[in-house]
């Protein structure tokens, strides 16, 4: 999904590490207060007081790959449905409320059976049931407030609310004035006890138009979705986020439920604040909204792993646009230290006009349009990719920028990279780093990220030694084990043959 | 961070809850489940910080702030100049000349000399082109300010338009233009935007055959004429001096020449484009977008249609728009207004992403709540909300100092009063029901707006005849 590709992103572009010297400007681990409630919720804050602000970032150890066979989407599904209010919020009268809605969902299943039947299906009993259906949904509207949380927010001066759901982790945030983080808690610990999924059947409609809108009408996103789906034949990571059109059109309030249900383990849920904010009170305001969630441990999702790829795998896909590619290989999560090996060669690659990529083949050979590289597609909790994406300059073909992208992957199993193009890298990495301490929500996002994948916030300043263990030969052994024919996986966007007429015939 | 010192002005204010009437909550709830509208805040501290505005012996405006926090310096320039002074059939011209600043190397480096001093510093200066201003943004090091502002100066004031960086940045934006119909948001706002401005710069963008016109000379020429230190503005904060921050500007930022004189700003655009224009894209997804001419920044309508536009479709979730294509009938995942007020004129517009079958639907519904704003719907409720959202979040416009430093140049820029962000609260503040109502009225009159359609549009049902016949477009042409 492309808002968790962004996040991905920018989290690739912090993957960084902090020098000696510059570790007196900002020290991070002497700044950062880390406490773990009594139930296992870790919060992590930080004060930071030019502005009257506070950034809130929580985070939950649950993502697509977490979603039951056959419920794809269930977890992005859930993080819209966390937008509609609880028993107390957005609600004129719950307890008659609450026999609407199972009288909607009951309904809802119904219609949504028959539908099932497809081509056998009774189209007079789907209109009946449809406008039943109708009338319960306005009669709803008589107890329910909308966007209540939303309003709440946005009229105590919230900014940048949102969430996002990626395949390992669901992330909710906000900033808002430092003097409102009672509102935070208030509303962030009700939503996720006592949540309420109302205008369910509706929501669908609108998440079926964010599919249309991400992936449908996007030569990026339909490119994205069919190489992931190739390159995993077995792990979930190969599963849109968004789920799949059959599994996202008949989604039951049932398969929300139970993903919903592992939000409501304490150990996997991490809270960062950073702002001005006095960190006595906001731990005691957050112990107070939270402290009582039950401690029941997490219960992880039993996911079968990704077999070792035994071949090249290749898939062409048809769109009306411009060539496009993505190339992968498989590769070990952090924290193995090949996974640092391939965030220094991520740089080297394609960062910047003087990386190699982008040097060659839009500089000098000028065969391409665009390109770049990354490392740790889709997500970090299981296995994942080294992946580039590039697109040929017209008149150059998909086909052949693919050969030259591979050349220079074959050059470094060649030979060493240069110590300048290393130190270069490394200098690029440790940019990064300080630039992503200059905001408040930048810190929240970083910090909860680490703490909850990795256990351990520090896994940044542990990065420092590590990225600066990565030598010449790391990257030419582990160019050599992982960047090689059997574990590639190459996707295509050609111009569909009936498309490429009617240009052809228009120009 | 503890070190930071600035000119601050400190206002107290008792930004307190909205509804403070009741502090008590029914006894049945806990504390954790009282109704949020109840909740009771602290008092809040809002610190307007001001950046110094210092005029240098080279006739630039130094926007300064400091900022201890990080070893860094971050600087952010405005250039009077922008695409709308492409001339005409040369189309591209400024943004290319934006382009080779950055890539095209100086007289004294050439340019892959240059990429590689810039990715040892890792950092590089970012150069964009809009449509009435060029900018810059740099920030390095500290201890690397002497280099960059070096390497800056050189790019800004020297550039040497290399010849195969000139030609390969055409045939970079040639690729660029054979993409744009590839992303339908992307073409349908080009488009859009072309046909907003009928007679006019504004409405004239890049094509193969203008690119193919321009030349070297043409780019030499649109910097001579433009990126001159009269007519740049620069904001500089972070890790240094004001002393320092003024030394180095004059360092490394030459006088202008006498002869030279200021680019003036261009004139507003006359009239906008209206009626309804189809583009056909076999797509299952519908962009629907529309227009029109607005309050200007400098208007004293510009509050009241701020307002309006929140309560509109850009006040997130509960905004009318969103709330009703959205929430209630499930049509549209993005869907919503904007608002961009200039110093001389503004531009209010709605959009909608939809599938093919509820295209007409989702405008039908846009329509209906222009129409209903127009004719007095709006609430004391509405109203309140949109103000009180409005006020709270101000707080965020000093969310840092370069962001600071970087909107007081802006707002020069534009000619804004220097106390614009002073008196905005208070603007805002006294937008009444009956300003609401009467810049609807004024400004969204039926008929004067522009709607593009882009999708399957062959498929549409046939368009309401008090549209008008709409127009169908070819975007290549």
């Amino acid at each position: 999904m492309l808002k968790s590709s962004r996040l991905a992103a920018f989290f690739a572009g912090c993957l960084v590490f902090l020098a000696a010297s510059w570790a007196l400007a900002f020290d991070l681990e002497e700044r950062v207060i880390k406490t773990r409630l009594k139930n296992g919720l870790t919060v992590l804050m930080v004060e930071r007081d030019f502005s009257p602000t506070v950034s809130l970032y929580i985070r939950f150890r649950v993502g697509a790959v977490d979603e039951a066979k056959g419920e794809t989407g269930a977890a992005h599904f859930l993080e819209h449905m966390m937008f509609k209010g609880t028993k107390t919020i957005g609600t004129k009268d719950f307890a008659a409320e609450e026999k609407v809605l199972a009288r909607i969902e009951q309904l809802g299943q119904a219609l949504d059976d028959e539908r099932k039947k497809g081509n056998a299906s009774d189209e007079k009993r789907i209109g009946e049931l449809s406008s039943r259906l109708k009338a319960l949904q306005d009669e709803h509207r008589r107890f329910y407030l909308p966007n209540e949380i939303d309003r709440l927010y946005t009229q105590n001066g919230g900014q940048d609310m949102n969430a996002s759901t990626g395949q390992d982790v669901t992330t909710y945030y906000v900033s808002l004035p430092a003097n409102k983080l009672e509102l935070w808690a208030r509303i962030e610990s009700d939503r996720l006890r006592n949540p309420v999924f109302r205008e369910f059947y509706t929501e669908r409609d609108v998440i079926m138009e964010e599919r249309r809108q991400r992936v449908e009408t996007s030569p990026d996103g339909a490119l994205y979705e069919a190489f992931m789906a190739a390159a995993y034949k077995v792990h979930p990571y190969g599963l849109p986020i968004l789920g799949l059109p059959e599994d996202l059109t008949f989604m039951s309030p049932v398969a929300i439920r139970a993903i919903h249900k592992k939000y409501l383990a304490a150990e996997n849920i991490v809270i960062a604040v950073v702002g001005d904010i006095d960190p006595d009170k906001t731990l005691s305001m957050i112990d107070r909204y939270f402290g009582a969630l039950p401690s029941s441990p997490p219960r992880p999702t039993s996911i079968s792993p990704e077999p070792p790829q035994d071949g090249q795998r290749r898939v062409n896909i048809s769109f009306d646009a411009n060539p496009s590619m993505i190339i992968g290989f498989h590769k070990p999560n952090a924290p193995s230290s090949d996974d640092y090996v391939f965030d220094v060669l991520e740089t080297i690659l394609a960062r910047g006009r003087t990386s190699r990529l982008y040097s060659k083949l839009v500089l000098d050979r000028q065969i391409a349009q665009s390109v770049s590289a990354y490392n740790g597609l889709p997500a970090s909790r299981y296995p994942n990719l080294f992946a580039i994406f590039a697109s040929p300059r017209h008149p150059h073909t998909g086909p052949e920028l693919e050969a030259a992208i591979l050349t220079e992957l074959d050059d470094l199993k060649q030979r060493p990279v240069t110590d300048e193009e290393l130190a270069r890298s490394k200098r690029q990495l440790k940019m990064d780093y300080i630039k992503s301490l200059n905001s408040n929500s930048k810190l929240a996002s970083t910090l909860s990220y680490y703490e909850l994948l990795m256990g351990d916030y520090r896994y940044f300043s542990n990065y420092v030694a590590e990225i600066d263990k990565v030598s010449a030969e790391d990257i030419q052994r582990a160019a050599a084990t992982y960047l090689n024919e059997t574990n590639r996986t190459v996707a295509h966007l050609v111009r569909s043959q009936e498309n490429r007429q009617k240009k052809a015939e228009h120009e | 961070m503890n070190s930071i010192r600035f000119s601050t002005k400190t206002i107290f204010l008792l930004v307190t809850a909205l509804m403070l009437a009741a502090c008590s909550w029914p006894k049945a709830l806990s504390r954790t489940q009282a109704s949020p509208d109840a909740l009771a805040y602290p008092p809040l501290e809002l610190k307007i910080v001001e950046p110094e505005r210092i005029a240098l012996k080279n006739g630039m405006a130094l926007f300064y702030l400091e900022d201890r926090e990080l070893p860094l310096v971050n600087l952010s320039i405005l250039v009077r100049t922008g695409s709308l002074f492409d001339p005409e059939g040369k189309e591209g011209m400024a943004d290319l000349t934006a382009y080779l600043l950055r890539t095209g190397g100086t007289e004294k480096i050439a340019s892959d000399k240059l990429d590689k001093l810039l990715a040892n510093l890792a950092t590089a200066p970012a150069f964009s082109m809009s449509l009435d201003s060029a900018s810059v943004s740099f920030s390095f090091l500290k201890d690397d300010r002497e280099i960059c502002f070096d390497l800056l100066s050189q790019m800004l004031f020297a550039p040497a338009f290399e010849n195969n960086k000139c030609s390969l940045a055409i045939s970079l934006k040639l690729e660029e233009l054979r993409r744009v119909a590839d992303n339908p948001q992307r073409l349908a706002f080009r488009e859009f935007n072309r046909l907003l401005y009928p007679d006019d710069p504004r409405g004239r963008y890049a094509t193969e055959a203008s690119l193919k016109k321009i030349s070297r000379d043409d780019l030499v020429d649109f910097h001579k004429t433009f990126f001159t230190p009269g007519n740049m503005m620069i904001a500089l904060t972070g890790d240094l001096s004001r002393e320092e921050a003024v030394r180095l500007v004059e360092k490394y930022f030459p006088r202008s020449q006498q002869n030279i004189k200021p680019v003036a700003p261009a004139p507003p655009p006359v009239k906008s484009g209206r009626g309804v224009y189809l583009v056909q894209k076999t797509l299952s997804q519908s962009t629907v977008v529309s227009g029109e001419f607005v309050a200007s920044k400098s208007d004293p309508d510009f509050y009241a249609f701020t307002v309006l536009d929140f309560i509109v479709g850009s006040g997130g979730f509960p905004s009318r728009i969103f709330s009703a294509v959205r929430n209630n009938e499930g049509l549209a995942y993005s869907a919503g207004s904007f608002y961009r007020a200039r110093p001389d004129y503004g531009v209010f517009g709605t959009y909608a992403f939809t599938k093919t079958e509820t295209t007409l639907k989702a405008i039908d519904l846009i329509d209906a709540i222009l129409l209903d704003v127009i004719n007095g719907s709006v609430t004391q409720d509405e109203l309140a909300w949109a103000k009180t959202s409005i006020l709270n979040s101000f707080i965020f416009s000093f969310e840092s100092p370069h962001q600071i430093a970087g909107r007081q140049m802006l707002l020069a820029y534009e000619g804004m009063p220097s106390d614009y962000m002073k008196t905005y609260r208070e603007n805002i503040h006294a937008v009444t029901l009956g300003d609401v109502e009467r810049v609807a009225r004024k400004y969204l009159k039926n008929g004067n707006r522009l709607v593009l359609i882009l999708g399957d549009t062959d498929r549409l049902d046939p368009l309401p005849d008090s549209w008008g016949k709409p127009i169908r477009l070819s975007p290549e042409e």
